[in-house]
């Protein structure tokens, strides 16, 4: 059977251990949960967060932040809702992680992340606001 | 998050305790550049108590190496745990910098 649980927060950087806070809270000891792939889903909401907090709603007065957690026995499923400005990660470019040193842009690794971590992304923006779902197979 | 520093063999250890994110690096790079510019360009990131690490933590960990091998030092990290190891491979940060298993590993390999 799934479990379902959500949170909703103020899109402020204060937020995100909250977020990772509950992540753990509800996700471990799940069955197929083990220690990395609970790092993976916290980067992975901590890094698509940021990003909304940074960009979504730089101009704007903050708004919030919704998390749902869908957990079943073949994936976990979050979703992200935010009221921001919309953004295209499918649009973003990837760093160059062979770069050496002199190369290196300390930014862009954020999406990259949650690229790596994630079996799947996907996201929508509608009048209900932004919702980016991200899934990992367990 | 919580960050201290000790002179040992002419090295500044600096260890980091907690999350380092969007909230936190720029506590982290502050007091990292601050090391540096003090002349404590020779520089160990402990990061066994460091429990989460975002691409923000790597960001300030990029700043200070930068930072300290242009003034003729080096950044090193030391006890990544396998969380923030991932990300530290994922990045190819280990291609760019010596990381240790812990630090007195790191110590006994660049103390003077």
């Amino acid at each position: 059977m799934n479990q379902k649980h959500q949170i909703t927060r103020a899109a402020e950087y204060q937020s995100l251990a909250t977020l990772r806070d509950f992540i753990e809270a509800t996700c471990k000891g799940y069955p197929g949960v083990d220690d990395q792939v609970l790092y993976d889903l916290k980067l992975a909401v901590d890094e698509a967060c940021t990003n909304i907090i940074t960009h979504g709603y730089a101009g704007m007065n903050p708004g919030s932040i919704i998390l749902a957690i869908d957990l079943s026995p073949q994936q976990v499923t979050m979703t992200i809702t935010d009221f921001g400005q919309a953004f295209e990660p499918s649009e973003t470019p990837m760093p160059n992680v062979e770069a050496g040193l002199e190369d290196r842009d300390t930014g862009g690794f954020g999406l990259f992340f949650i690229y790596q971590t994630m079996d799947e992304v996907d996201y929508e923006c509608t009048e209900d606001g932004n919702h980016l779902t991200l899934i990992k197979r367990l | 998050m919580e960050i201290n520093v000790r002179l040992e063999k002419q090295l500044a250890i600096v260890a980091i305790t907690g999350s380092v994110d969007a909230l936190t690096s720029g506590e982290v790079t502050n007091f990292l550049s601050q090391q540096i510019e003090e002349g404590k360009k020779r520089v160990i990131v402990d990061l066994s108590q460091v429990d989460f690490m975002s691409s923000a933590g790597l960001r300030a960990i990029l700043t200070a190496l930068k930072a300290s091998r242009q003034q003729g030092g080096d950044l090193s990290l030391a006890g990544a745990q396998p969380g923030v190891e991932k990300i530290l491979k994922m990045s190819g940060f280990t291609n760019i910098l010596k990381a240790y298993v812990t630090v007195k590993e790191a110590i006994a390999d660049l103390g003077a």
